[in-house]
């Protein structure tokens, strides 16, 4: 008997229809076979099934199974294909209706039960695009799915459990929809920015970056708090809005980065990646394209830490998606796009030996180490980050001083409460041009939305002669005017803005 | 029947074993309702031990004998090849026949002491899936 079961596969963010056709010969010796290009772990699902049907206590049949995976010429990847093998050697022996209208999707146990299994999120939005009822998962990836609305959410536990809901003895409900609210978290930071003493203009920038979403990159001695302020920057993130989570769980779904039981991404992603990061694991690769950090960071922000001690290969791999918000990782099999629009903060020291500009630590570096240590980073990479930031040295009497002040100083929640207030006024004005931040904003949208006044383009001009500014510097400038302008609450972007924007230009290279 | 003329005093032996245990395991299948069909089939292109129906399904029956277990068990002399090789020889069978009826591969072992009585004798159904 010939059975046909509907499932999907997911490449990249993409979701393919896949067609699970069981056969169960009536003559011919008994064997158990997948054809349609399945991968290794496909073709070990049929020792899974098999057990799973044995171990449900259902006699497993003894005839000649035959199970293609249409369309044939696709490769099969993934371990999802379980389910809806099982459901149809099942349905053919025992005769049972299958419900219309369904995608299964389910990764086998040995003892027939489901197992959480990645994706679960793409496979309902697909459902949901073709217009498709039901669909079946197991329960642990159930929350993940319930997200969309209007498709129905069978949360699978067994085998034994489906085959008594198909034959109608026992009621199998869909998980309840699970609405995308806005009872967002907020990233629980590792410091809090009432924490850093001093370092006022690297507040003010790490502020600036974090509403509009500007790149940053900081600068300083070893020991002068770096690391501290970009990890306090996590911390005065707005929370995800409703479109970014689901762009984030997506991400997070295809590479099954979302554990059992678990929903919507509320979080904006931190990613903190090694400088020993390789450049498949930043940008994503492999034969089967997997996201990178790049995408991974997708909304939230990727922090490099010892940006210069990254291999080049690897940074000069960050241009495009710096500069696209997504990137095509191509290979031989499969072409897949992820989305990567992240705020990149990156901090180093400005020396080998780290104490260049220190006011009493001598400098033990030659100019010659120093220039090749700066040319580590490339010009086109610097030119992609909208704030340069040196962050000086705390005087250490300062510290001591300032144990009363502590209390006197900024928590992150009052920064946040500014931050997501910008971020309000740019959403306003994005309304209809499809993006969120200043950060993103296109030519078009400068135009449309940033008008200079007369004092301000003389600025503005006189500044890129000065600076050599390069076309992309000049119209970043324009962009973190209007996000300091926002900061202000204010509707025209000033000249007191701009001059702002300026200071956080890269310092002029000193050449001896 | 070639073989049957070894003169090679340890083949013979071992035929002879072997013609024992399927003799055992034709009165075994014949005493749980099995209906045998052939005892030894022997072509150019096949060569099965036992045949027979189990009610309407068509079994190849593969005999394993062993005398005493301290030099391995049946068991074990049943390996991917020899699997692979009762698959040919079965599908060969079919296509002779020309059988349109639902079949499968069992295997039997049986274990006997030194005297040649049965120590054990295991039916292991469906082999091949």
């Amino acid at each position: 008997m010939l059975i046909k079961v509907s499932s999907a596969s997911n490449s990249g963010l993409q979701t393919i229809a896949i067609d699970v056709e069981v056969n169960v010969a009536g003559k011919g010796l008994p064997a158990f076979e997948i054809i349609g290009l399945p991968s290794k772990a496909v073709d070990e699902s049929r020792d899974r099934v098999k057990t799973a049907i044995i171990n449900s206590h259902i006699q497993f049949p003894s005839r000649r199974i035959t199970v293609n995976l249409a369309p044939a010429d696709i490769p099969k990847e993934g371990s999802f294909y379980d389910l809806p093998i099982a459901v149809g050697i099942l349905a053919s022996v025992t005769g049972c209706q299958l419900p219309g209208e369904s995608l299964f999707f389910g990764e086998l146990s040995l003892d027939g039960t489901l197992r959480h299994t990645r994706g679960a999120l793409l496979l309902s939005l697909f459902a949901k695009e073709k217009g498709i009822k039901n669909i079946f998962v197991p329960k642990t990836s159930a929350n993940e799915a319930a997200i969309v609305k209007g498709v129905n959410v069978y949360p699978v536990e067994s085998l034994n459990q489906l085959l008594s809901y198909f034959s109608g003895e026992t009621d199998l409900k869909p998980a309840e929809y699970i609405e995308v609210k806005d009872n967002w978290m907020n990233v629980q930071a590792e410091f809090d920015m009432a924490e850093i003493l001093g370092q006022e203009q690297a507040k003010r920038a790490a502020e600036i970056s974090a509403s509009g979403g500007h790149n940053l990159f900081l600068v300083g001695t070893p020991g002068s708090g770096k690391t501290m302020l970009a990890r306090a920057l996590a911390g005065i993130l707005p929370s995800l809005t409703e479109k970014e989570s689901l762009e984030v769980t997506k991400i997070y779904s295809a590479s099954g980065r979302i554990p059992p039981e678990g929903s919507l991404v509320k979080t904006r992603p931190f990613r903190a990646p090694h400088h020993t990061i390789s450049r498949v694991g930043l940008i994503g690769g492999g034969t089967k394209p997997q996201p990178g950090e790049v995408s991974l960071s997708h909304r939230g922000i990727l922090f490099l830490d010892e940006f210069s001690e990254f291999p080049r290969s690897v940074l000069e791999a960050l241009r495009q998606p710096l500069e696209d918000g997504s990137l095509t990782i191509s290979r031989s099999r499969e072409r897949v796009t992820y989305p990567s629009r992240f705020v990149l903060i990156a901090s180093a020291n400005p020396c080998p030996c780290g104490y260049l500009h220190h006011p009493k630590k001598p400098c033990l570096c030659t100019s010659r180490e120093v220039e090749k240590y700066r040319k580590r980073v490339s010009g086109p990479i610097l030119d992609r980050i909208d704030l340069h930031i040196d962050v000086p040295v705390v005087d250490i009497k300062e510290l001591a001083k300032d144990r009363q002040l502590k209390d006197q100083l900024e928590p992150s929640v009052i920064i946040r409460g500014r931050v997501i207030k910008a971020r309000e006024t740019q959403k306003n004005r994005f309304f209809d041009d499809g993006i969120h931040t200043n950060a993103e904003m296109k030519n078009k949208h400068i135009k449309k939305h940033c008008p200079l006044s007369k004092e301000v383009r003389h600025l503005l001009q006189q500044a890129g002669m000065n600076f050599q500014l390069s076309a992309r510097s000049y119209f970043k400038m324009i962009k973190v005017a209007r996000t300091i302008a926002d900061l202000g609450d204010s509707r025209d972007i000033a000249v007191n803005h701009m001059a702002e924007a300026l200071q956080y230009r890269p310092r002029v290279q000193e050449r001896e | 029947m070639k073989n049957m003329q070894i003169s090679n005093g340890v083949k013979t032996k071992n035929l002879e074993t072997g013609r024992l245990g399927e003799a055992i395991a034709k009165k075994y299948l014949e005493d749980n309702g099995y209906h045998v069909v052939e005892l030894n089939y022997r072509t150019k292109y096949a060569e099965i031990d036992l045949i027979a129906y189990d009610k309407d399904v068509l079994v190849f029956i593969e005999v394993r004998t062993k005398i005493g277990e301290q030099f391995g068990t049946p068991e074990e002399t049943i390996n991917k090849n020899k699997i692979s090789r009762l698959i040919r020889n079965a599908e060969a069978y079919i296509a002779i026949k020309n059988c349109q009826k639902n079949c499968r591969i069992d295997a039997l072992c049986v274990v006997l002491d030194k005297n040649r009585k049965v120590e054990r004798l295991n039916h292991y159904k469906n082999i091949t899936l």
